[in-house]
């Protein structure tokens, strides 16, 4: 049985293996959290637009409102005469 | 180490992020969504780090990667490709002459499109050759390098299974040899010119042939392959690899497993057709095996809508390669579409219980719900944990490997129910639906196109409810799973390096003590092992009296123990341990019999085999856990639902409408079904063009198949928004028009359960403001409130449309309608914010503006009393009803045609609701009486009705100004004198007196007119008594409300006394000291808005105490009546230039009523009663109330001559002693009718003397000489009524 290869010089490796652990370990902790922060990003743009959504909609019904009144200041003053007696 | 990031980080969660959004759709924002573990970002070029001397294997791992990507886009091109001859554009016959102009241009963009043919063609060959050397190279038994590594092997079956793929596509396509054959064709026309042509020719000879040659890829691939003559050991291997992995099924997920499926039906034809024998395969794997694996899977997805079939392919390769059809076993197995034929009974039913989901959901909904709690519970306890402080290391193991396990058995499920769709999608391809008229029986079988039978019409309604369910559920768990990526990340880094580390430290440190301490070679590849993955020092972290505490035990007893760190191993180091775990086993022999692990001649013991073989398989889990963003994108994406490529090309349509779409199916079934289960994954399916478009952009990268999507779904869109608000609308009608029915007339009715409704939410559906669809935002809850408050627009327009072509006695049913309207309204208005119901009704009513006070209601039912009403209805006394006279009028009244309308704009759509307003609005439609009155008064409101009132009383007005003149015509013809009628002629003789009297000469004509005059001023006073009452109620209710407030108490004698409170109400006493208390509060913030308040309570006193007393229309009516009749005073009631009542030259009104009544009187009795049907009681109402206001009452009890003809009759019937005196004879009938004048007449003047008192005035005004003074001058004048509102205003 013919094997090729095996760990050549494996003290060294695994002084290299272990500092690579600790290397990750800082690693996938700072890349962790800018994933949190890109969830929180993600999160808060999801509220702010559902605030924006629900602003808006009490807009839409203050501008039908406000349309509605518009329209009846303008039928009253087309009438001036009406406010002289 | 400590970061302060963390603690940043951990800050941000103090924000306050709710979102009332509730959750119904898939996940949407992928942060990170690139797999970094399952494929190496960096190519494996840390491997070489571990110096394991597998740099050649790398090379070609490497080297078979990017052929797997470059054919992966191969395959997109061939599947997106569309034929371009038929866009090519015909010459006509006036062009003709540029005939090698137009071939030279098709040639051009043909050419095009044959590059991308000939790029495949070479691709394939090349990869064909680099696969067949790669497998030469690693599979020589006398081997120097290390390989072939797990991985290694993984991607030669990937680039084997693309190579199927393509020649698969290839066969299927029927347009590429088409065009193909155009290519050509210009190609000869257009290379006349040209010199030097036979390369190219050649070239083209060349792809003719691999494109008109079926399965051209793998026979070349075969050729390339047993060039040199040494591939079988790899194939068995890969074989045996593919059959363990399969028969396994843990660590696959399912695109791994259809790889293994699809691929491996060719690994058996490649590996048993070779020179060699074929028994040396079946040494290692039985072939009852490979003929379980091929019959459990018949159908196995491929593309889209393209499936494999291994029984198919075995056979139809069977005859390109000669020695494998002698493999009979094989060859035998049933192919999916000759199931039925040959076994009708038996296969198609197991399958079909197999494949379609219809069968499997009620499995399925247990496991997401019990899924879905327990990853929710143990997500939990992972925030419990991360929220205490010092948290026991054992119990933080538990739950974090609680936390792992979740996410493992999330996969799997997710896996699992991904692939049964992907499933029932290829077994439905593989079996179109033969009968397509038994769902829509109105289409013919004929008109319907091969996809159609395949999508539209072979998915049941259980079927789609089973799928739309399904669908959710994967895209509800992935939404589940993906919104705790970031929580749960180092909880299972975490958990696979306590994995790793207690493997490599632990199992293979008591490995290496007991059964391997003799084998040297297999110890050191165990050691290796240890050196490249294990952690020694992670527990140098921790501080040393808390080791301590740990770790009791010491080294020996309990094994190294290690603090887990959360980080997971690299790509490189799961394969690299793969490598080393695959050569312990198979001892670097590729010819080694036996499987992979089950193997029996090993010198291994079985109990370390097996705890190799799950650490070996856990391992290729790893890496699908460490990309877990991109596995739930691969594990939730059902794009390929959409896609429809081959089923375009082989129906020559440009695209199928978005009914065959089956995206579109599953939504319009949610919204048809009506089923309040599904309703809130109406979303989900909406999910699949998400899937789809990102699949069309990022993964088959073609713009055009994107623009379709994009486009479908726009519209789909639209329809799904308008579809929903038509069932919101619905809904809500009918749960109104339900709710006001009388509950206790429908809790005594046997089937009053048929009025209630279903109930339905949509409050959920109400609640999306961010609908998320193909990466835009949509605001569903806008786009809604938009539709509805348009839809309460039209419904109310449509309901005074029908009004209006409705006589005034449809008031009832107007207002019963508006009503359920109004209540629908008001539930809807809980969910979403809509105009409000006055607002959308004063728009529709034209009543906006400020000066206007009348709407579009009240002229309707202005001009309806003028031009029908009045003519043309009749009124009773007895039963205070106006009814239509049976007469035909004289003025036909046009009116527009009843407009029509869909259910929901009545009561809903249930045809009971509807019947059942439709009956009661029935009872109203005949006549007009208290109930339309007081809908009238309901709808026009107090902003309205004076103005109606004021248009009545001036056509009062108009009335006597117009009958006027006819009076006096009346007036010159009568006689000059008339005397009392003598008593000796009896009844016949004063008849005839009075025929001779009254013949009114010329003039008769004017009477029937006169009388129509008088009746409409009747029937519009009595009218407005009528509207008196409904109005009398309403006060008095409304005071019963304000009076306690108002500090108003019954006197003594009946009357109102105000409660002597200091002079002030309870209402302003009750806000004055509550404001005192309030400000006298220092925490009061604005005590201004608290005084503003007491300030609007006094209004409302003063506002309210000044409405107490309303007079009563009535009065009014009969006040400016009387002024409009001053006017004709002196030409009506003569004063007698004696002094003294005139009795025979008098030519009063009363005079000339007189005469009028027994003439109609008479005549009803003649034409037994068409006369009284065409005028009714408002001709007395009319009569009476002049003469009464004319003050003419009594001269009309004296000297009215049916007054008088019935006093003699009277005296008759006393000088007669028996009951039928014979003078009397054939007067019964007309004595009769005149009695009942007079009856009529008094309660007219008795209901007049209490409502208008006149007779004191009256009476008293007797001149000293005892003459009576005829008419005393009333205050009123018609300029006293100005005050009303103007017609025209």
């Amino acid at each position: 049985m013919a094997r090729a290869g095996g760990i050549t010089n494996a003290v060294n490796v695994g002084i290299a293996v272990q500092a690579d652990w600790e290397n990750r370990e800082f690693i996938s902790h700072i890349s962790l959290n800018v994933r949190r922060l890109f969830d929180f990003l993600v999160q808060f743009e999801a509220t702010t637009k559902s605030k924006l959504a629900s602003l808006n909609e009490k807009l839409d019904l203050l501008e039908h409102r406000l349309e509605l009144l518009e329209v009846q200041v303008g039928t009253a003053s087309a009438n001036p005469a009406l406010f002289n007696t | 180490m400590a970061v302060p990031v963390e603690e940043a980080i951990a800050a941000l969660s103090t924000f306050s992020l709710e979102d009332e959004q509730p959750e119904i759709q898939g996940p949407a924002i992928w942060v990170s969504a690139e797999p970094g573990a399952t494929n190496s970002p960096i190519e494996y070029s840390d491997v070489s780090a571990y110096r394991l001397s597998l740099s050649e294997d790398t090379k070609a791992l490497n080297q078979l990667n990017t052929l797997i990507q470059e054919g992966k886009e191969m395959g997109s091109v061939l599947y997106t490709y569309r034929s371009c001859v038929k866009a090519l554009p015909q010459l006509p016959e006036s062009m003709k002459h540029s005939q090698a102009d137009l071939y030279m241009e098709t040639y051009q963009v043909l050419d095009l499109e044959m590059s991308r043919l000939r790029e495949i063609q070479r691709w394939q060959s090349s990869a064909a050759s680099k696969l067949a050397a790669d497998m030469q190279r690693f599979s020589r038994p006398e081997r120097r390098i290390n390989g072939p590594s797990i991985t290694h092997l993984w991607s030669m079956l990937k680039l084997l299974d693309i190579l199927v793929q393509l020649d698969h596509l290839k066969n299927a396509k029927a347009s590429i040899p088409n065009d193909f054959s155009w290519y050509k064709r210009t190609f000869t026309q257009v290379s006349v010119q040209w010199q030097d042509v036979d390369t190219m020719r050649e070239e083209l000879d060349d792809l003719q042939i691999f494109l008109s040659t079926r399965w051209a890829i793998l026979l070349n691939l075969h050729v390339e392959m047993f060039r040199v003559n040494n591939v079988e050991d790899i194939l068995q291997v890969l074989i045996v690899f593919a059959v363990e992995s399969l028969e396994l099924d843990f660590a696959l997920l399912f695109p791994e497993r259809h790889i293994l499926l699809r691929v491996l039906p060719v690994l058996v034809v490649l590996a048993t057709s070779s020179e060699k024998d074929s028994e040396s395969l079946y040494k290692r794997v039985k072939i009852n095996r490979l003929i379980n694996i091929f019959k459990n899977d018949p159908v196995i997805p491929a593309f889209p809508d393209l499936h494999l079939s291994p029984a198919a392919i075995l056979k139809e390769l069977s005859s390109y390669f000669q020695k494998f059809s002698s493999q009979t076993r094989l060859l035998t197995l049933p192919a999916p579409h000759e199931l039925p034929l040959k076994e009708a009974q038996e296969y198609p039913a197991t399958y079909q219980r197999q494949y379609l989901i219809v069968n499997h959901i009620g499995a399925i909904r247990a496991e997401h719900d019990d899924f879905s709690i327990r990853f929710a519970s143990s997500v939990n306890q992972l925030l419990l944990l991360k929220s205490t402080e010092s948290a026991d290391a054992e119990w933080c193991k538990e739950v974090k490997g609680n936390v792992y396990d979740m996410v493992v058995e999330g996969f799997q499920l997710l896996s699992r129910w991904t692939a049964r769709i992907w499933e029932q999608c290829a077994w439905k391809f593989s079996r179109p639906c033969k009968d397509a008229v038994s769902l829509e029986a109105n289409e013919p079988l004929g008109s319907c196109s091969d996809y159609e039978k395949v999508v539209r019409y072979n998915y049941s309604a259980e079927e789609r409810k089973a799928l739309v369910e399904l669908v959710s559920y994967i895209k509800s768990t992935a939404a589940m799973m993906q919104r705790c990526d970031t929580l749960v990340a180092d909880a299972l880094w975490e958990t696979i390096h306590a994995e790793v580390q207690d493997f490599v430290q632990n199992t293979l440190a008591i490995m290496l003590r007991t059964t391997f301490r003799k084998k040297k070679d297999l110890s050191r590849i165990l050691s290796d092992m240890r050196t490249l993955s294990a952690d020694w020092m992670a527990n140098t972290s921790k501080s040393e009296p808390e080791l301590q505490s740990l770790q009791p035990g010491g080294e020996e007893s309990k094994g190294n123990f290690f603090y887990p760190r959360p980080v997971a191993p690299t790509a490189a180091q799961v394969h690299c341990l793969q490598f080393l775990i695959y050569e312990v086993v198979s001892g670097g022999n590729l010819r080694k019999p036996g499987g992979l692990f089950g193997n029996s001649g090993s010198e291994i013991p079985v109990n370390d085999m097996k705890q190799l073989e799950t650490f070996f398989y856990k391992l290729s889990f790893f890496l699908h856990m460490l990309d877990y963003t991109a596995t739930l994108v691969t594990l939730s994406d059902l794009g390929f639902l959409w896609f429809r490529e081959f089923y375009l090309e082989s129906s020559r349509v440009i695209q199928f409408p978005i009914e065959c779409s089956l995206p579109w199916m599953l939504v319009d079934h949610v919204l048809e079904s009506h089923n309040a289960g599904l309703l809130e994954r109406v979303l989900m399916p909406l999910d699949i063009y998400n899937d789809s478009a990102q699949q069309a952009l990022v993964v088959l990268k073609q713009r055009f198949l994107y623009d379709e999507i994009e486009a479908e779904v726009d519209h789909c869109f639209d329809i799904f928004v308008s579809k929903l608000c038509e069932s919101i609308f619905t809904y809500y009608k009918s749960w109104a028009a339900s709710e006001l029915l009388d509950p206790s007339f429908l809790f005594a009715l046997d089937n009053g359960e048929n009025f209630s409704i279903q109930p339905m939410r949509f409050t959920t559906l109400l609640k999306m403001t961010r609908v998320k669809l193909l990466g835009r935002t949509v605001d569903l809850r806008s786009l809604i409130t938009e539709r509805l408050n348009k839809v309460f627009r039209e419904n109310l327009e449509f309901l005074f449309d029908r009004f209006e072509s409705q006589d005034l006695c449809a008031i009832v049913e107007l207002e019963k309608l508006l009503d359920v309207l109004k209540h629908a309204h008001e539930l809807l208005s809980k969910d979403i914010s809509i105009d409000s119901f006055d607002l959308m009704m004063n728009e529709m009513l034209e009543n906006i503006s400020l000066v206007s006070y009348s709407s579009r209601l009240a002229s309707q039912i202005w001009s309806e009393m003028q031009n029908d009403f009045l003519p043309n209805f009749i009124l009773c006394n007895t039963t205070q009803r106006f009814i239509r006279s049976s007469k035909v009028p004289s003025v036909s009244v046009q009116k527009p045609s009843v407009p029509y309308a869909k259910p929901n704009f009545y009561c809903g759509t249930q045809v009971r609701l509807n019947s059942a307003h439709q009956s009661f609005a029935r009872l109203h439609s005949g006549f007009f009486g208290m109930p339309h009155m007081f809908s009238m008064v309901k709808l026009l409101g107090s902003r309205s009705l004076p103005w109606l009132i004021r248009a009545l009383l001036d056509h009062i007005s108009n009335k006597i100004t117009t009958i006027e003149p006819m009076i006096m015509g009346l007036q010159e013809a009568l006689p000059k004198s008339i005397g009392l009628l003598p008593f000796d002629g009896g009844v016949t003789g004063c008849m005839r007196l009075i025929k001779e009297q009254l013949n009114w000469g010329k003039k008769s004509e004017l009477k029937a007119e006169v009388l129509r005059g008088i009746k409409e001023i009747g029937s519009t006073l009595y009218w407005i008594g009528l509207l008196d009452i409904a109005l009398r109620e309403l006060d008095t209710t409304h005071f019963m409300q304000t009076a306690p407030w108002l500090g108003m108490i019954p006197g003594a004698d009946g009357q109102i006394m105000q409660a002597q409170d200091g002079g002030v109400s309870p209402i302003v006493n009750l806000f004055k000291s509550a404001t005192a208390a309030i400000v006298s509060n220092p925490i009061c913030a604005s005590p201004m808005s608290f005084h503003t308040m007491a300030k609007q309570a006094e209004a409302a006193d003063l506002l309210y105490k000044a409405n107490i007393n309303t007079g009563s229309i009535l009065e009014y009516a009969l006040a400016f009546t009387s002024a409009a009749l001053d006017k004709y005073c002196s030409k009506w009631s003569a004063t007698p230039k004696t002094g003294f009542i005139d009795i025979t030259t008098s030519k009063d009104f009363y005079r000339i009523y007189s005469g009028l009544q027994i003439g109609y009187v008479e005549e009803s009795v003649q034409m037994s009663s068409p006369s009284h049907e065409v005028l009714g009681d408002s001709v007395a109402w009319g009569g009476c109330t002049i003469m009464y206001l004319l003050g003419q009452q009594l001269h009309f009890e004296l000297f009215d001559f049916s007054y008088q003809v019935l006093n003699v009759a009277e005296v008759e019937g006393v000088s007669h002693t028996h009951k039928n005196p014979p003078s009397l004879q054939g007067w019964e009938a007309l004595l009769e009718a005149l009695k009942k004048a007079r009856r009529l007449n008094n309660h007219v003047f008795s209901m007049l003397k209490a409502r208008c008192p006149l007779e004191d005035k009256t009476a008293c005004a007797i001149k000293q000489s005892g003459a009576p003074l005829h008419r005393i001058k009333f205050e009123n004048t018609v300029s006293a009524f100005e005050t009303l509102p103007q017609k025209g205003a």
